[in-house]
């Protein structure tokens, strides 16, 4: 055992810290920090900055940009980036897409897209559920039809984040109607601009503009976007759901957002002129809070310090559940930070693109509240996680 | 990082694991057979550098050894006699009395809490004054863990010099027991000391630096306390899958129903929880003071917490089985509920962290 981190562990800490503080700009880290929507610009921006050092897909292959860091720096990078205020690597880009054409795509489909993922050259937006399969994904219904050397695509996609900024989109589609619903799924990338796409906007319970409906009426795709082979889309899912599992638990974030509770509730008001810290049952819940990230921390650290398990490890079905439910502990009591001052901290018009602009900059934790109850939500529910814990990991209702 | 156990650690598992677990089995429990075991394979000086005759075992063994003594209910006094009163006569210099514990297995216990102060131990009301001849002690401790007639007592009292530390024989004169039995099996004393007279020698440590040595004592020990509520939360879920597993109702094994599941399912996630926490707080062991008290009493609210948790619902997930105290179930749940109430419940280690100020960072 070795349970603290080694001097090189930590050395590579600073490293990382001073390069985020010394090359992202203020203006982007301030906006992270307050959680306010970035323009896109900024999030292109970021993501180069983080790309130059190597600090945007350390996880790929070496050929495409990875590096030799153990999984115990990459966590500690994903730590840092979020602690500092840093905007992560498009999660669609390198966590979710990118693993999946290096590991399925063919030769020219890497050169083509794996470069362009990891600079954001090309954005790319999840096209998984659609409005009859959430939970259930493997009901999904978009068809894909073959003719000849291309794909016919007609259906809808929904809960599609960041649709209406992407370039392409990286599909599950039904290419064959087979006995298994798991059966018949292809893995197809689309390019956003080809004729038959519509996005819609679906405003969030936050008030911004985050995600979509995405419509397919007859849309073209050539069958060179088809990643790996047709039918075996489900596995691709699968793997790409297994993969980067360093910054699962959101411990860089909560911990920014705990700091930053803390931070406000020393200088808020509470009753009786002391301040909001002093109150006994808000410190109560802080130091909860607090108590729980420290083990969350380290429950991360031994996910990633363990030997990788083949196909999905069920621990990150607990990090998952254990992060996003802290995430949103930490919301909870960063909005309470404010008091009856909520109400007056901002909140965007129904307009359709609104940015931060003119908004104040309390306003960003009003909406963050909200917007953090996605986490028990996307990536498989946090009551699909407890069946997976239930079957996987306890062999429940498997007598043996 | 590295949480994987070393070749050693395996092995100091897998002996621990048999040992404890080959009394498990017996029908009627000999906690001295358990204990003189324990000397004879060397967990007795396990905690122990080897100047003091022991084998130079650290928070991670200490971890590793605790576990297997939740997951087997251990009778044996470990946790009284070497982790908490074993190391106060490490750290107080006592090597004569250290001697008797790891050449013999003579038992030591400390006697921490005192009427009407809860968890606090640093300020006793007990009085220390010295004579021509020694000492005369009087005072009140409570709930002395695995302490009997046959035990040394370590006792904190104060003294005109600040906090003294008291040896005090088994059969002395006007020391009363009153000893009743833990519902987890054991037994626990509350003790009156009448003017009891003791030697000089009686005093160990030194009253400038016992409160530091108990200090440390005490975070070792609650260390300790929360792996062994992690084995015996994890025995416990292994027991309750087996019995979901098994059981049937409406015609399907209750393991199947999904509001079982999820019950389950929570118990493994907060099991989880407890054993990061607690791997914390054996990583801030060598911190200072103020830091690891910290990281202790963190670590033993959650655990505290988890093990209520845990334990509850295990219980319920028995149904009627989880009532009967001769079935497994139950008798993990009163080991864990008994472990929880030790050197602090939740509340007290939540408020020891909060006193902490920003101390995660």
């Amino acid at each position: 055992m070795e349970l603290q981190f080694t001097q090189d562990e930590q050395a590579f800490r600073a490293e990382v810290r001073n390069y985020l503080l010394a090359n992202v700009p203020e203006r982007i880290r301030t906006a992270v920090y307050q959680e306010q929507p970035l323009p896109r610009a900024w999030t292109v921006e970021a993501q180069r900055i983080l790309n130059r050092a190597g600090y945007a897909v350390p996880h790929w292959p070496l050929e495409w940009g990875g590096r030799d860091w153990s999984a115990v720096k990459r966590a500690i990078l994903a730590e840092e980036i979020d602690r500092n205020a840093v905007p992560k690597p498009l999660a669609f880009n390198v966590a979710l897409v990118g693993p999946v054409i290096a590991a399925f795509g063919s030769e020219a489909q890497k050169r083509r897209f794996l470069p362009a993922i990891a600079n954001l050259d090309l954005w790319f937006c999840q096209g998984f559920s659609e409005p009859n399969a959430g939970s259930d994904l493997a009901s999904l219904k978009t068809s894909a039809v073959r003719e000849g050397d291309a794909y016919r695509v007609n259906g809808q996609k929904i809960w599609t984040t960041y649709a209406h900024e992407a370039d392409w989109i990286f599909c599950l589609v039904r290419t064959s109607q087979e006995a298994r619903k798991q059966q018949g799924i292809s893995f197809l990338l689309i390019d956003l601009a080809t004729p038959g796409i519509e996005v819609r906007p679906i405003r969030s319970i936050d008030g911004f503009h985050h995600l979509n409906e995405v419509h397919f009426d007859n849309v073209l795709v050539s069958a060179d976007n088809l990643v790996g082979e047709e039918g075996k889309g489900w596995d691709y899912a699968r793997y790409l759901l297994g993969q980067e599992r360093t910054s699962m638990g959101n411990v860089g974030f909560t911990r920014r957002r705990l700091d930053r509770v803390r931070a406000l509730a020393e200088q808020a008001s509470g009753e009786h002129g002391a301040q909001l810290i002093d109150d006994p049952a808000f410190r109560r819940r802080l130091t909860w809070a607090e108590i729980e990230l420290k083990a969350l921390e380290i429950t991360q650290m031994r996910v990633v310090a363990s030997a990788p398990v083949q196909g999905i490890d069920p621990k990150t079905s607990i990090l998952k559940t254990e992060g996003g439910e802290l995430l949103q502990r930490a919301a909870e009591l960063l909005i309470d930070t404010l008091g009856p001052g909520a109400l007056t901290a901002g909140f965007p018009e129904a307009s359709e693109d609104a940015l931060f602009d003119g908004l104040d900059a309390r306003s960003g934790i009003v909406s963050a509240y909200f917007s953090s109850r996605k986490y028990s939500i996307f990536g498989g529910s946090n009551e699909i996680q407890r069946n997976i814990l239930a079957g996987s990991v306890l062999r429940l209702g498997r007598p043996s | 990082m590295n949480f994987d156990p070393s070749e050693e650690q395996i092995l100091l598992a897998d002996m621990a694991g048999r040992l404890l677990a080959s009394h498990a089995t017996q029908t009627v429990r000999d906690p001295a057979a358990e204990w003189r075991d324990c000397l004879d394979q060397g967990l007795i000086g396990l905690p122990f550098t080897e100047a003091q005759g022991g084998f130079d075992g650290g928070p991670e063994e200490v971890m590793i050894v605790m576990e297997a003594m939740g997951r087997h209910l251990s009778q044996a006094p470990y946790l009284q006699s070497v982790l908490l009163a074993g190391r106060t006569l490490a750290l107080a210099g006592a090597d004569e009395a250290l001697t008797g514990l790891l050449a013999v297995g003579a038992r030591h216990a400390l006697a921490l809490f005192e009427p009407g102060q809860r968890y606090r131990w640093d300020a006793p009301a007990t009085r220390a004054e010295p004579t021509a001849e020694g000492w005369t002690i009087s005072g009140a401790k409570v709930a002395v863990l695995d302490h009997d007639g046959e035990t040394v007592l370590l006792c904190p009292a104060a003294t005109p010099r600040g906090l003294g530390l008291f040896l005090i024989p088994p059969g002395t004169s006007n020391v009363l027991l009153a000893i009743q039995p833990t519902p987890d099996g054991r037994h626990a004393t509350d003790v009156t000391l009448d003017a009891v007279t003791l030697p000089p020698e009686a005093a160990i440590g030194d009253p400038a630096r016992n409160r530091a040595i108990l200090a440390e004592a005490v975070d070792g020990a609650i260390l300790g306390a929360c792996a062994e509520m992690v084995g015996a939360m994890e025995q416990l879920l292994a027991i309750t899958v087996d019995y979901l597993n098994v059981r049937q109702q409406f015609g399907a094994v209750i393991g199947s129903f999904q509001a079982l599941q999820h019950r389950a399912a929570d118990m493994l996630i907060a099991i989880e929880r407890a054993r990061s926490i607690m791997i914390y707080a054996a990583s801030m062991m060598e911190a200072p003071e103020a830091r690891r008290s910290v990281a202790v009493a963190a670590a033993k609210a959650l655990v505290n917490r988890s093990a209520r948790f845990v334990g509850q619902q295990a219980i319920q997930l028995h149904g009627g089985m989880g009532l009967a105290s001769d079935y497994p179930a139950g008798r993990y749940f009163q080991r864990l509920t008994v472990l929880g109430m030790l050197f602090g419940d939740t509340d007290h280690q939540r408020a020891v962290v909060a006193a902490g100020g920003g101390w995660a960072g």
